[in-house]
């Protein structure tokens, strides 16, 4: 963690950001802004925090040169962060841990928390289950559905999994059933919010926690002595893209650039991308950003191949960089991230998470048009082991059904 | 002449366009004090399941904020009592937060409850709501601490509406000292209190009275027209929009103190 003196920060991003809140929620957010802006100041806090980066969660985590696709492209040559192999499988650990030694500072004993694809669950269960902790998340009974070996995990580190049946049944209602919850609890519960979203100081917290992949990435590159041209990851909610892209957020180089779920195809309507001007400014959840609205500012259905993209609104401090121009965004479609998966794994070993295969996706594009001597990172955010049950039905249908009917019959 | 007056809050198209005008019109025979017309969004993160799923229904029911508008100008029309707005920030910011209290004011509204636009987060609500002769109503609730609460009431706002306890609406609410001392501090800035979150019986409301300018009934009454218009059925619109006109005027009356 960075040992600068922590300023109090503002709470917008440009027009972006805010604590839209009623006032019952005020008191927690006061609270915990005050909370982590102490701790952010106290060595003895961030030496906790590095020692269980350290021996919990596997830091710093990888950075490999994929030669061969490097090779095989002839483009510019290509970096993945493994931030994948964190423990738990993906950089949502990083912030989980943040909040929850925070939470415990505060002296709360009970830990809720908001689900997609189900990473930031499990990642926040381990780390209660680690300090002693009560937990409670929230998924979406579409969510559920679709990531049950994450739900699996959870429960087996002794988080209560409740599921939510309200609206679309994605990550946004689970935020929704955790603010409720939150709005009674405050007195010995902390809400961990997985992404850079939500009233500040969420966007500030998750940002900070999660800028020890970027910070690790500098230094690996500096070491492997490569400047990076362009730094490329998935953008959901935007917890690992800020991370990744924080230690640059300052300067005019390198290139940033997010890249979101287009889905089945924007011709089809059925995706999540929101920059691009294909988002409204609104307010929901508690903070002001670009969200898929409609006219009336009610908020619209998404698709994603992956859970974890699929939220209708995207982090205020992103946002605002896309507004002024220091973030790129571009987009990959469902098959494209397929395929980038695919890829990866036969010519580098690697399986990335369906999200973080987005933007793999963009970043073989973007490598395929840069000379030799550009250097372009990617994030894998998380690795694919959670997604089996989609990618298999996808890649391998016919020999993943034998193998689930089989599995039907020995049980 | 009870001397507590009550608020009854409804949601306009739930549970569709007909039975919530019924409800309407049962509300405003029965002589109620207060309407609270909640515009429906798609997020309520600040309402229980009860007004989260009415929500939803007026949503697929058809509800715009066009068509919102339209419903509280017919109800002012009929000779509705003061008609208050409530809805969330996604709501007013998307029309505009000048432009929704323009037709706040054109519909005839009394007034906006906006509870995510606080004072330090309003958008300029407070400044629009008066310039146009709208009451502002912020929403306070036991947790806020003295130094915002003086904050809130520094705006001499002439309604506060409190809520009973912290959570969301529709849970059960215990009365208790607690509750009324909160009351009383809101009030002792003069002005009118709106209390809610979890009333639903003649005790609740006769225990307030001396403590509040009205009493805001919420989940209750989406729970009566919910449970009328399905024993009445699809089939028969007619009967439906009866057993809800009556639905609404019996809990009107179960409520008032004798």
């Amino acid at each position: 963690m960075p040992q600068h003196q922590y300023r109090a920060f503002k709470n917008t991003f440009g027009e972006f950001g805010g604590r839209y809140v009623a006032e019952v929620l005020r008191p927690p957010l006061d609270e915990l802004e005050a909370a982590f802006i102490a701790a952010m100041n106290d060595p003895q806090y961030r030496a906790e925090f590095d020692s269980i980066c350290t021996e919990y969660i596997g830091r710093p985590t990888p950075l490999l040169h994929a030669r061969n696709t490097s090779r095989e492209i002839g483009g510019a040559q290509l970096y993945i962060k493994l931030e994948g192999l964190a423990n738990t499988g993906a950089h949502k650990i990083n912030n989980a841990v943040g909040q929850a030694l925070l939470a415990k500072r505060m002296g709360k004993t009970r830990i809720i928390a908001e689900t997609g694809a189900g990473q930031h669950g499990v990642a926040t269960a381990a780390i209660c289950a680690k300090l002693g902790l009560e937990c409670c998340i929230y998924m979406g009974e579409v969510d559920i559905a679709r990531q049950k070996p994450n739900v699996f995990c959870m429960e087996l580190y002794g988080a209560e999994v409740r599921p939510v049946s309200g609206g679309s049944r994605t990550l946004k209602d689970a935020v929704n059933e955790a603010l409720r919850d939150w709005a009674s609890s405050f007195a010995n519960t902390h809400y961990l919010i997985g992404s850079a979203l939500g009233p500040s100081p969420f966007p500030d917290m998750v940002r900070e926690f999660q800028s020890v992949v970027g910070q690790e990435t500098k230094a690996q590159l500096k070491a492997a002595g490569a400047t990076p041209d362009a730094l490329v990851a998935c953008v959901g909610g935007g917890s690992n893209s800020i991370g990744f892209f924080s230690p640059y957020l300052e300067s005019e180089t390198p290139r940033l650039i997010g890249v979101e779920a287009g889905g089945r195809g924007m011709n089809t309507g059925e995706h999540a991308a929101r920059m691009n001007g294909l988002g409204k400014t609104g307010i929901v959840q508690g903070y002001k950003s670009l969200f898929l609205l409609d006219d009336d500012g009610q908020v619209q259905a998404t698709h994603s191949v992956s859970a974890g993209l699929d939220y209708p609104g995207i982090g205020p401090q992103l946002a605002h960089l896309g507004s002024i121009g220091r973030i790129e965004f571009t987009r990959a479609t469902d098959t494209e991230a397929l395929d980038a998966l695919k890829l990866f794994a036969r010519n580098e070993g690697v399986i990335f998470a369906l999200e973080s295969a987005h933007g793999g996706a963009a970043a073989l594009k973007l490598a395929a048009e840069l000379p030799p001597s550009a250097t372009v990172v990617v994030n894998m955010s998380g690795r694919g082991d959670k997604d089996i049950f989609i990618t298999a039905r996808e890649i391998a249908p016919e020999s993943w059904k034998r193998f689930l009917e089989q599995e039907v019959q020995t049980l | 002449m009870s001397t507590t007056a009550i608020m009854a809050h409804m949601i306009p198209y739930f549970p569709d366009r007909e039975l919530s005008y019924a409800a309407a019109h049962g509300l405003i025979d029965s002589k109620v004090d207060y309407l609270e017309v909640q515009f429906p969004f798609s997020d309520p993160s600040a309402d229980g399941p009860t007004i989260e799923d009415a929500c939803g229904r007026a949503l697929a029911s058809g509800f715009s904020t066009a068509r919102g508008f339209e419903f509280v100008h017919t109800l002012v029309d009929r000779g509705a009592p003061p008609v208050f707005i409530m809805t969330y920030a996604g709501i007013a910011y998307a029309s505009g937060v000048k432009e929704f209290c323009d037709l706040a004011k054109q519909s005839g509204a009394a007034g906006l409850i906006v509870p995510d636009l606080p004072y330090d987060y309003d958008e300029g609500l407070y400044e629009a709501g008066i310039a146009q002769g709208l009451a502002v109503v912020p929403v306070v609730a036991p947790s806020t601490t003295p130094e915002r609460l003086a904050e809130v009431l520094r705006g001499r706002p002439e309604y506060v509406y409190a809520a009973l306890r912290v959570g969301i609406t529709g849970a059960a609410t215990e009365l208790g000292q607690d509750n009324l001392e909160f009351l009383d501090r809101v009030g002792a800035s003069g002005a009118k209190v709106l209390a809610g979150f979890g009333i639903r019986s003649r005790d609740q409301v006769r225990m307030l009275s001396e403590h509040v300018h009205a009493v805001v009934v919420g989940s209750a009454f989406v729970k009566a027209i919910s449970a009328a218009a399905e024993a009445a059925g699809p089939d028969e619109p007619a009967a439906a929009a009866e057993a809800v006109y009556s639905a609404v005027e019996t809990l009107v009356s179960a409520l008032r103190p004798d």
